[in-house]
């Protein structure tokens, strides 16, 4: 992968991140899956593994885990410049479609047709999480007990509805003692 | 000090701790927006932010840098959306740059790769949560769960051919002709 890190252009990098802005639905987590099609399946600029730890990292540290994720990705493939055009080209394509609807579109998007659409495309983003969990898993949970751990932040998060951050410290310090060997 | 630059001080510093405090996804975050926005500052109503919260769902990109824009566009013009998008992202951002002469440190370090590996478990945790919570607000009787699962099941077979965003607007498209 070493060859590959050189010859990514500051252009590309901007412009593969602009394109994954403007093409995600769903906020963060949905958009993985779409970085994860471009990045891994598509380019062959990393690994799944690879993949994995940044948005793992990425969502372990507070704020907007798309651009946490172009933060580090941008970083790894060409410094501090490309973690800025990542960042700018991950933010971008939301700020300006956002400044379209408010400033113009606005009366279009009560447009029955609009909204129609709009729902139809909300719903698959729920198969589309579902399908995030599904990769995800398959390099997380390889054994039972992964799985009962990964449960116990479930409940945390969901049933006893404490914040996110508890589900992730628990999860983590559970794992660290019980899967010492445990190698991703 | 006149009343703009006040106006723009509060969004900035809102939005700092929108972008603090949002974790796990956007989804978890709309209770700590709604809260800064509306209950703590009275800039939109209930019913606006329930409309910014819409369409900060249904458009491309991140919810939080979304509201982010549509709430400092209404309060101040575009100043105001620029202000509060850069505000809801700085945090993140200073906080990795000083992880990252730490990270670098201890990447090899065997208690350290450790404890990250574990903690994939516990973003696993987090992204079931957010298919929970996600799925809640959207889906509403049985032909939105037949639609969801058939555009995982899309997803699933055909992981490497096909883009997610052709998925989503096939679905937007089912949605167009069905509802």
């Amino acid at each position: 992968m070493k060859n590959k890190k050189e010859t990514i252009s500051l252009i590309e990098l901007f412009w593969t991140f602009f394109r994954i802005g403007m093409l995600t639905f769903g906020g963060g987590i949905a958009m993985t899956m779409v970085m994860r099609h471009e990045l891994v399946l598509k380019k062959n600029w990393m690994e799944d593994s690879d993949f994995f730890s940044i948005v793992a990292l990425a969502t372990a540290v507070p704020g907007v885990i798309a651009v946490n994720v172009a933060y580090l990705l941008g970083r790894r493939f060409r410094g501090w410049k490309g973690l800025i055009l990542s960042v700018l080209g991950v933010v971008l394509p939301s700020f300006f479609i956002i400044l379209l609807i408010v400033g113009i579109l606005l009366p279009y998007f009560y447009n029955p047709l609009v909204v129609k659409f709009l729902r139809g495309c909300a719903i698959a983003v729920v198969g589309q999480l579902a399908f995030a969990s599904v990769v995800f898993s398959r390099k997380s949970i390889r054994r039972w007990p992964h799985l009962a751990v990964c449960v116990i932040g479930i409940v945390i998060v969901g049933v006893l509805k404490l914040h996110p951050v508890f589900a992730l410290v628990t999860v983590s310090i559970i794992g660290y003692f019980l899967f010492p060997n445990k190698k991703i | 000090m006149n009343k703009i630059v006040k106006i723009l001080l509060d969004l900035f510093i809102s939005f700092m701790i929108i972008g603090i405090g949002a974790y796990g996804g956007g989804m978890v975050t709309i209770p700590l927006i709604q809260h800064e926005i509306v209950v703590k500052n009275n800039w939109l109503l209930l019913d606006e932010m329930a409309e910014v919260f819409a369409i900060a769902q249904m458009t491309p990109g991140p919810i939080a840098i979304n509201s982010a824009t549509f709430t400092g566009f209404r309060i101040a013009g575009i100043i105001g959306a620029v202000v509060a998008t850069i505000a809801v992202i700085l945090p993140s951002l200073s906080i990795f740059t000083l992880l990252t002469p730490i990270l670098i440190k201890y990447n090899k370090n065997e208690y350290f790769c450790r404890l990250r590996n574990n903690m994939q478990l516990g973003v696993l945790s987090l992204i079931f949560f957010a298919v929970w919570s996600y799925g809640s607000a959207v889906i509403d009787g049985f032909i939105d769960i037949g639609i969801a699962i058939a555009a995982f099941l899309l997803l699933f077979n055909f992981e490497k051919k096909l883009h997610p965003i052709i998925v989503i607007f096939t679905c937007g498209i089912i949605g167009l002709i069905i509802f």
